[in-house]
């Protein structure tokens, strides 16, 4: 079962690197949410109810419902729903993120580990490079923003692979760095944001003069 | 029975089609009928057309029929078969593609030279796709030839279910693009502009263009033939397993319909994009059938 749910994954994140709407993005995070959810589920050996409650929590509602809830309310405020015209083509971001598959192959061939650990590796390497492209190819803060995201994942999947939960500080802190990242983000379209005639992460250097 | 079924699909697709938009629709044969009436009538040329226009229907006839020669029905063996054969039946496919882009060439029709390039890009995009599927199950099964790797294959693990259900899907979106059916061709679009296959063959008449039509009809069939045999259970008896492969087969026809009753065409600059997609699922699948047989041979 796991496998199916780390294909899935793997295809989420090939969407997520030729998506040119934001609410794809929003619903495609959403689904990563429920699917880490899932994998925790069946990959966690000792499960008691501390664990179960953070896995939730972490997992379910925040990843699931909270951050797509908050950027849903966050572009239906600003009203923009499409990549920059600039950012970098879906065709050419999938060739991108197929040579990072390439990749993770490479590194993950050369690693120690049962087959399901490796295959785990192999997604989080996967979603870290597709995080890097969106970051490095787009324009817009809100690309940036999910290429974040999904970053975050690669870690929570990397913790999985070696089949150990992360320390609770360390998944607190993980957590803290998302929410001050929508707040900020939610703080750019919502007050400096109103400023500019778009959303583009040029525009925080022109704050300073 | 790839032959048979292939006489049956085209009445099925239009069949389904119709029923779906609410139609009664035509007979299941009328694409029959209809490619009976080319075939009694005359062929009209053009006068800037020279011996490649004419030859180009009989040559994507022969290379489609010698693909049938290798691909088996159900877990039987195909009448043709050795190792590696898969990529011979890529390439003898290409020869007859090949021929019918240099015939639309050949008409000087700027139409005809526009859907001869984007049937080009097309199946340049879609032949890794179906490389990196085949290779997939050579390298699950340890086999190269259709006949072997069809009779080794087994749901015998989750890895070899994701390969199935993933090349089940795989197959049928090749076989929608190899022969120019939505989402990236609309078979029944009147705007040259934005025909890819059809623009191809507007200078064909009569008996040439029946000739087309058998041939698409079998291309058809083949990757139709492809998804059954991964499903057809090697321990059936003969008479069982030809059933279950022309009901497979029928089932093919009715998904295809199905798939074209419910989808849009997609935008001529998405389609690039949209064939990548498969190739990126195809590595996906590779890559992770390699990391399995790489572990296991550990």
């Amino acid at each position: 079962m796991e496998i199916i749910l780390l294909v899935v994954f793997a295809f989420s994140l090939f969407y997520l690197s030729m998506a040119e709407r934001f609410r794809t993005y929003t619903a495609l995070i959403a689904l990563q949410g429920l699917l880490l959810f899932g994998l925790a589920c069946f990959r966690l050996r000792e499960m008691n109810v501390a664990n179960l409650v953070f896995l939730v929590t972490e997992t379910l509602l925040f990843k699931a419902i909270a951050v797509p809830f908050l950027m849903y309310r966050i572009l239906n405020r600003i009203q923009v729903n499409r990549v920059h015209p600039d950012a970098l083509p879906g065709f050419y971001a999938l060739l991108l993120t197929m040579a990072g598959l390439l990749l993770s192959i490479f590194i993950t061939r050369r690693l120690d580990g049962q087959l399901i650990e490796r295959t785990f590796m192999l997604i989080a390497m996967l979603a870290l490079f597709t995080g890097v492209i969106l970051i490095i190819t787009h324009r817009r803060i809100f690309s940036h923003l999910v290429g974040f995201l999904v970053i975050e994942n690669a870690v929570f999947l990397f913790s999985l692979a070696v089949g150990m939960d992360a320390p609770y500080l360390v998944n607190i802190g993980v957590l803290l760095d998302i929410v001050v990242s929508i707040l900020i983000l939610g703080l750019f379209m919502g007050r400096i944001g109103t400023r500019y005639s778009d959303m583009e992460t040029d525009n925080l250097a022109d704050l300073k003069h | 029975m790839t032959l048979v079924s292939a006489l049956i699909i085209p009445g099925i697709i239009i069949r389904t089609k119709s029923l779906c938009s609410g139609r009664k629709g035509p007979a299941l044969f009328q694409p029959l009928f209809d490619a009976g009436v080319l075939l009694r009538k005359g062929v009209v040329l053009s006068p800037v057309t020279t011996l490649v226009f004419r030859i180009a229907p009989s040559v994507s006839l022969a290379s489609v029929l010698t693909a049938v020669l290798l691909v088996p029905m159900g877990r039987q063996d195909a009448l043709l078969s050795f190792s590696a054969d898969f990529v011979y039946f890529t390439y003898i496919l290409a020869l007859g593609r090949f021929f019918m882009i240099l015939a639309a060439l050949d008409t000087g029709s700027s139409f005809e030279g526009m859907g001869a390039n984007r049937e080009a890009l097309y199946s340049l995009l879609v032949e890794p796709v179906f490389l990196l599927l085949l290779g997939t199950y050579a390298m699950f099964t340890g086999y190269t030839s259709f006949s072997e790797i069809f009779s080794h294959f087994y749901f015998s693990n989750n890895y070899a279910f994701i390969a199935g259900i993933l090349g089940f899907y795989l197959l049928i979106q090749i076989a929608m693009v190899e022969n120019s059916r939505l989402p990236v061709d609309d078979p029944k679009t009147h705007l040259e502009l934005t025909m890819v296959h059809e623009v191809m063959i507007l200078d064909y008449s009569g008996p040439d263009l029946a000739i087309i039509h058998f041939s698409t009809w079998i291309k058809f069939a083949l990757y139709g033939a492809l998804v059954s045999n991964s499903l057809v259970p090697s321990g059936w008896p003969v008479a069982l397993q030809t059933g279950l492969f022309l009901l497979l087969q029928l089932s093919f026809g009715i998904i295809i319909g199905l798939l074209e009753s419910f989808r849009a065409r997609n935008k001529m600059t998405k389609n690039p994009q949209f064939i990548l997609t498969l190739t990126a699922i195809a590595l996906l699948v590779f890559t992770i059938m390699l990391l399995s047989s790489y572990m296991s041979s550990k």
